[in-house]
């Protein structure tokens, strides 16, 4: 029946395609564009000829040439995003070239801008009832010091909140759209390229930050292997209404990305080279007392508390000032029907911790190739291969900068000569040194991104399209600890893990523009998705190694693999109704099935209906309100779609190993299978305006939405006589809402100056609804929770005993101290009788790492026609942190405040090596994370003049750039933005010894031919 | 120029051809690409367990994994729960509260573990006596597997009704209703007659042959099903049945749980790679002058160890230090006390009932591996009345049958006999049971 269907399908393009191209009276069409405002060119204007796949872009001086116009009555249309959209007709005749020249006004953002949508078919902004946020290649290019996309994101999106996890380099990222949507499941968008969807999956193949066991915890980025410099447009749809297409994959959101591709005319060359260094930004503070503490006592650092000692703050020795370059050499162009776009680049970059580096060679072609008229092919790859030198940080023992906070000061970690090695650390293991010099963790990725399309127009009304995408990747991983590194009786182990990840999707889709009369269109899709993922796993590893070998070559080796395959076929149609150009409606429905499902419950519907009113361009509102609002355009969306479960494979009654004296064995799971396991299915609403304010200069766009995710799959506890102990199953729901509000300005706008800002504010609040019981509390990580009526991931820990009147309740404990007894007021313990009144220390919520809201603020200025200005501030207020860093430091007697009790502040006996003090009452380590960050800041001068064309060039860019440059924040720790879980959907905010985010600074050439 | 032209037309051929290609990848994806159906390579599901015999023999051989890793949980709760073991200042503070409190939280792993545990092992068990027919075995194999699983089953019955005082027998449902006592003994005791009957149709010959897959080195299947039934009849009240089997089982013979690596001997983990576990003192202090088994089961000359509580005296255990220790399913010299025992209760031939004693009593050498008291024999006088010989089979129990997991039913069946208490009478039925098992077994 499906087969059926698809042939049926597959049948109709053949026959479409198979039609000799027709040969008709054609015409060169060219032109220029200036800007209104002050008549410079402007490059990158999207030129397109209506009802025709003609088009091109401006080149740097504004000018642009289509070939092959059909004569006839024409109309041609330039837009570009800043600037209102503007159409001319013109008649094209055999005989003579067709000119045109296009005067564009500034205005704050435009209805006009075309977009995907994760629709069928590409359309005008004011078609689309859904939010869908654009951010043009050139931001996410010249975003300084970014190595990967979701990084050069930040900041761009209304709403979204996206962490840099750590400050490595090529590090993780995680995107949060519309607050977090799943508990067991992941909670990262989709990511499709070209159409290609891509593999985002941060699951960790060895330790190297939280553990790998930990989901979702990988401190390398599988976006960082595709250079931000190709990109020519990204969307982000952050609603289910845009999503729904994704089906069973979107609950998260979905990210596109489009890359550069040719322009018919002059080949335009490209070559771009930056200089970056980072250099980290804030510094433990340590305990420096020349006097021994407790600490200091117990770890073999000193005799008695209070004599002279000799501390080490090893940080000058572990951070360095990174250096870093970026390189991109790219050609586009094209004659007649065949426009190319060829890119190559290269990135190095060091990190703030010594030895930790990263670079990648990335190479890229995307052609387009017209056969006829009206077929169009194209193919579009990269080809990246990235290798990123880590070192183990966070909970990992052997941590470089865990080593520094996890150890007191008094411990000499440097180079023994009496020895010959690193001294042993007596809490970690290996010494900071041994782990920077010796260990080894590289991260090796060698990926294929790549995607073949066919574009036929059968008749004018009819679009088909097809397309079979790739994204092929091997990642090698690999963590090496020498022989004798960690202990005397270390024998030294490798482990060498190679993920092998290919996932595979085809599209077809059908669309037909219909028009009834003059004021009725109707646009009709449809089409179907078949994607399939696998992921292999291969794992070796050895222990007992000689000094070396450094491969899995020792005398103890193992062996393990693991495979998962997810195969989704989707069926979608779309009917999009305009009425009079200013009433859109859309619905539409996605019939999709996931193998990760059983067969009863495989096959879902995904409905989604949205509607678009352009009120400002009612003749009534113009009368009425159009001096004020220029525009006005009211939206609202309705969509469903579906998350994935947390093993593809929970379907089954799966049975595991257990050896058993000598000989294999196997028993069943104690997890049950569900063969009606579902997708966990999110239903959204939103709606929204889009309004214009002096001629467009200023636009406002304010949404509000509400998302109610539903059937989230938990581990319900089964009765264990049934010999099971717990199923997963279709229970949990959470809710979502919120507001994005959005104010696009061109604040100046002369002949020598430009200013334009966009100012963003949002706010998402969300709320577990129904957990297995109303009392559950899973607890993930270390503090993290789900707590019914409480926002996913909140804190939850210990409080000290309180006092009736709210202070924390201390007691008398007799300690040795100094040499002398002393008494000492510390917390109550959990076995402690209270005295009468206080409230015993117990558990409850303590923070949430969710902000309360997120606000950017961005500016660029343009000045003169030389020079650009560039800020942006990105802020985020009101999330909490849980300071491990400060933690630890403090229970291990390294940090700053521990010098009080070696001066003799007793109660600092609270903090020091007391486990049933205040380590383990964790209000004490909450802290605000309100932060703002400078996050961008530029300066770039063009030049175009003649001493530039001496060298062969059109144009000189030279550019200033910084990232991150300065935080105001009150938070005590390095940085409160980084995550030791990464992309981990519940455990977020919490810093523990995490590569805080460097300043970058950067200087960039570029030579446009 | 003439260069673009050239990739111009080159480019169109190459897409003339790759369109084609991706139009025949197109058909076949269309045509083969639905399959929806996929197995999960890295697990096998039962179906595909239960369909031939090298499955089950693996279900088979976890079945008793799953029982053997459960020793430290039964022994857990017996022990420390009796006069057997206290706790070192490592332990967890829910074994602190086995040891020393008089109600223990029903949330506890301690609490749960032996009992879903032993479900598993019932789950295992009920896995293969449902499915083996359909193989089309030889009754030589066939038998083997019905009997083990009946005997694993029973086994893990017997060591839940020892733990909590009332459990479900019918397994499978979530609304499985608790049983009392009586009718779970009886259960065992027909699955344990019934993997007799399966075992009597079964060849020596036959075990040999599939021993390597099926019983592995060290178990021994006859002994031990005579052995269980000795000792559930016993427990049971069927004193003549006791006897009966008690006589059937060789005392030469050991069958034991072996733990080859990579698995570990479960007590050796928790006593000394845990180190969560001692022997108390008093096991050694109490004991009669020259009984050698005090030696055999402790460390008697080593330091105390840290306790908490503080003030319990506990030393290193001795027996199972290494972690490829084998264990034993049971001990020769139970089946003479159980008989002993029996013939007492039923106040039938007590002087043979004091012989059996005097056996266990004097025993100085073994075949096998087994504790050898080394002392002499009491005088018929001290050994003629159900009140002494009950007092000294209990004595005799505590001191051959140390860490057994059998001290916590002695202490319910000898009462005054002993000397000791527990701290609990029975575990309660654990929280997760009593949430979610909509029979409501907790009231």
């Amino acid at each position: 029946m499906v087969v059926r269907r698809v042939r049926t399908w597959v049948s109709i393009l053949a026959l479409f395609i198979g039609l000799p191209a027709t040969v008709a009276a054609q015409q060169t069409v060219s032109g220029s564009v200036t800007d209104a405002s002050n008549g410079q060119p402007i490059a990158n204007v999207q030129i397109s000829v209506t009802g025709t796949m003609l088009g091109t872009l401006t080149t740097q001086d504004g000018r642009f040439t289509i070939s092959s116009v059909p004569t006839g009555a024409r109309n041609i249309v330039a837009r570009r995003i800043g600037y209102a959209t503007a159409r001319q007709d013109i008649t094209v005749s055999e005989g003579s070239p067709a000119e045109v020249t296009f005067s564009l006004t500034p205005v704050a953002k435009t209805l006009e801008e075309v977009v995907v949508s994760g629709v069928g078919a590409p359309a005008e902004r004011r078609v689309v009832g859904n939010t869908v946020e654009t951010v043009a290649g050139d931001e996410v290019s010249q975003a300084p010091a970014a190595t990967s996309i979701d990084q050069a994101l930040q900041g761009k999106i209304t709403g979204a909140v996206i962490s840099q996890n750590s400050g490595n380099p090529g590090g993780g990222v995680s995107v949060r759209l519309r607050g977090t949507n799943s508990i067991l499941g992941g909670s990262e968008p989709l990511y499709v390229v070209d159409g290609v969807i891509v593999d985002n999956s941060s699951d960790a193949l060895v330790s190297l930050s939280a553990n790998a066991s930990r989901g979702n915890t990988a401190i390398s980025n599988a976006l960082s292997d595709l250079d931000p410099d190709d990109i020519e447009r990204i969307e982000v749809l952050k609603g289910a209404a845009a999503a729904a297409l994704y089906g069973s994959r979107a609950n998260n959101g979905v990210i596109q990305i489009f890359t550069k591709r040719g322009r018919a005319g002059e080949t335009n060359v490209t070559l771009r080279t930056e200089y970056s260094l980072s250099k980290i930004a804030k510094r433990y503070d340590l305990n420096m007392s020349p006097y021994a503490g407790y600490a200091d006592v117990q770890y073999g650092g000193a005799d008695s508390i209070g004599e002279p000692i000799q501390r080490w703050d090893i940080q000058d020795e572990i951070l360095r000032v990174g250096q870093g370059t970026s390189n991109q050499l790219s050609l586009s162009g094209g004659s007649g029907p065949t426009t190319y776009f060829v890119s190559g680049g290269y990135d190095y970059d060091q990190g703030i911790v010594r030895n930790v580096d990263y670079r990648r060679w990335n190479l890229r072609t995307n052609l387009t190739q017209r056969l006829s008229e009206k077929l169009e092919v194209g193919v579009r790859g990269s080809y990246t291969d990235s290798k990123a030198n880590y070192l183990p940080e966070g909970e990992q023992t052997p941590g470089v900068l865990t080593s520094v906070i996890f150890t007191p000061t008094s411990v000499n970690q440097f180079f023994d000569k009496s020895t010959g090695r690193y001294p042993y650390n007596p809490l970690l293991g290996p010494s900071a040194f041994e782990v920077m010099n010796n260990f080894e963790a590289p991260n090796r990725v060698t990926r294929m991104v790549g995607g073949f399309d066919v574009t036929a127009h059968p008749t004018s009304s009819i679009t088909l399209k097809y397309l079979a995408g790739i994204d092929d990747y091997r990642q090698d991983a690999k963590f090496f600890q020498p022989p004798y590194s960690r202990a005397a009786n270390f024998t030294g182990s490798v482990e060498n893990p190679v993920a092998l990840s290919r996932q595979f999707n085809n599209d077809f889709t059908a669309t037909h523009l219909g028009k009834l009369g003059n004021s009725f269109g109707l646009t009709s899709t449809a089409g179907f998705r078949y994607a399939s993922d696998r992921r292999e796993v291969v794992r070796a590893a050895a222990s007992d190694l000689q000094p070396g070998q450094d491969l899995v070559s020792g005398a103890t080796q193992s062996a393990s693999q693991s495979l998962t395959e997810l195969r989704t076929l989707g069926f979608f149609l779309e009917e999009r109704a305009a009425v009079a150009d200013r009433l859109y409606l859309t619905a539409g429905i996605n019939y999709e099935a996931s193998s990760a499902f059983g067969p009863d419950e495989r096959w879902q519907f995904f409905p989604r209906v949205s509607a678009s009113y352009v009120m400002g361009e009612e003749p009534w509102f113009q009368k009425s309100l159009g001096n004020t609002v220029s525009s006005l355009r009211l939206r609202a969306a309705y969509g469903e779609t579906g998350g994935q479960p947390p093993g593809l494979y929970s379907r089954f009654a799966n049975y595991v190993d257990l050896p058993f004296s000598g000989r294999p064995g196997l028993v069943a799971s104690t997890l049950a299978g569900n063969d009606s396991l579902l997708p966990e299915r999110e239903r959204e609403y939103e709606f929204g305006f889009d309004a214009g304010f002096a001629k467009d200069r200023a636009q406002l766009e304010f949404t509000y939405y509400n998302r109610h995710v539903k059937d989230l799959v938990l581990a319900v506890p089964l009765p264990p006589s049934s010999g099971f102990t717990s199923q997963y199953q279709n229970i949990g729901e959470l809710t979502n809402n919120g507001v994005e509000i959005a104010l696009n300005t061109v604040n100046v706008s002369g002949q020598n100056f430009t200013w334009r800002s966009r100012l963003s504010y949002a706010r998402n609040r969300g709320k577990v609804t129904r957990l297995v019981t109303s009392a559950d509390t899973l607890l993930d990580g270390y503090l993290n929770a789900v707590i019914e009526g409480q926002p996913v991931g909140v804190f939850y820990g210990g409080i000290f005993a309180r006092n009736p009147d709210g202070t924390i309740a201390t007691k008398a404990t007799d300690l040795v101290y100094n040499g002398r007894d002393t008494t000492v007021m510390l917390p109550y313990r959990a076995q402690d009788v209270l005295p009468s009144g206080a409230v015993a220390n117990a558990s409850r919520i303590i923070g949430n790492p969710e902000p309360d809201f997120v606000a950017t603020f961005g500016n660029t200025f343009d000045i003169g026609r030389r020079l650009q200005i560039g800020v942006l501030l990105d802020g985020r207020f009101g999330n909490d942190v849980a300071n491990f860093s400060k933690r630890i430091s403090q229970l291990f007697g390294a940090d700053k405040s521990n010098e009080a009790e070696i001066s003799g502040d007793t109660t600092f006996r609270a903090y020091t090596l007391n486990p049933n003090g205040r380590s383990t009452t964790y209000e004490a380590y909450i802290e605000d994370g309100t932060f703002v960050k400078l996050r961008e800041i530029s300066a770039a001068l063009s030049f175009d003049d003649p001493w530039v064309r001496r060298f062969g060039a059109q144009r000189l860019t030279l550019r200033l750039a910084g990232r991150n440059l300065y935080t105001w924040t009150d938070y005590s720790g390095l940085d409160p933005e980084v995550n030791m879980f990464s992309a981990s959907t519940v455990s977020r905010g919490v810093d523990f010894a995490t590569t805080p985010l460097p300043r970058q600074f950067t200087m960039s050439v570029s030579l446009n031919f | 120029m003439t260069t673009r032209t050239h990739f111009g037309s080159a480019a169109r051929a190459a897409f003339r051809g790759a369109l084609r290609g991706s139009l025949a990848l197109l058909v076949a994806l269309a045509a083969t690409g639905c399959d929806l159906d996929l197995e999960n390579p890295n697990a096998p599901p039962e179906s595909e367990v239960i369909s031939n015999v090298d499955g089950m023999y693996t279900l088979a051989v976890g079945m008793q994994g799953q029982y053997a890793n459960s020793i430290d949980d039964y022994l857990t709760t017996n022990s420390l729960g009796t006069d057997e073991w206290g706790t070192r200042s490592k332990a967890l503070i829910s074994y602190q509260e086995m040891f020393t409190a008089p109600a223990i939280d029903n949330s506890y792993l301690l609490v749960e573990e032996p009992w879903a545990n032993s479900y598993e092992t019932i789950k295992s068990a009920n896995t293969i006596l449902a499915n083996i027919d359909q193989l089309g075995l030889g009754t030589g194999l066939r038998n083997q597997f019905t009997a083990l699983a009946k005997l694993f089953k029973a086994m893990s019955y017997g060591m839940l009704v020892q733990q909590y005082d009332q459990v479900p027998i019918t397994v499978g449902s979530d609304a499985a209703v608790i049983q009392p006592r009586e009718m779970v003994l009886d259960t065992v005791l027909a699955l344990l007659q019934s993997a007799n009957e399966d075992m009597q149709q079964v060849s020596d010959a036959d075990i040999a042959q599939s021993r390597a897959r099926l019983l592995g080195t060290g178990f021994d299947i006859r002994n031990t099903v005579s052995a269980m039934l000795a000792r559930y009849s016993l427990m049971a009240g069927d004193y003549q049945g006791a006897i009966d089997a008690a006589d059937a089982v060789d005392p030469n013979v050991l069958s034991v749980f072996t733990f080859p690596p990579p698995t570990r001997n479960p007590v050796e983990n928790l006593a000394f790679q845990l180190g969560y576990v001692g022997a108390l003192k008093s096991f050694v202090t109490e004991a009669e002058p020259g009984d050698q088994r005090p030696a055999y089961w402790v460390n008697v000359t080593a330091a105390p160890l840290p306790a908490n509580p503080a003030d319990s005296i506990i030393l290193p255990l001795a027996k199972y230090s290494l972690p490829d220790d084998p264990y034993p399913v049971y001990l020769p010299d139970e089946m003479k006390l159980i008989k002993a025992e029996a013939l007492t209760r039923m106040n039938e031939q007590l002087d043979v009932a004091a012989d059996l004693v005097n056996e266990v009593r004097t025993q100085t050498s073994s075949s096998v591996d087994e504790p050898l008291a080394g002392l002499s024999a009491l005088p018929a006088s001290d050994l003629d009345t159900q009140d002494e010989l009950l007092a000294e089979i209990a004595k005799q129990r505590r001191y051959e049958l140390f860490e057994q997991g059998l001290r916590w039913e002695d202490t319910r069946r000898f009462g005054t006999a002993l000397t000791t208490t527990p701290t609990v009478q029975f575990l309660p039925i654990p929280q997760q049971e009593c949430l979610t098992n909509s029979s409501h077994p907790c009231g």
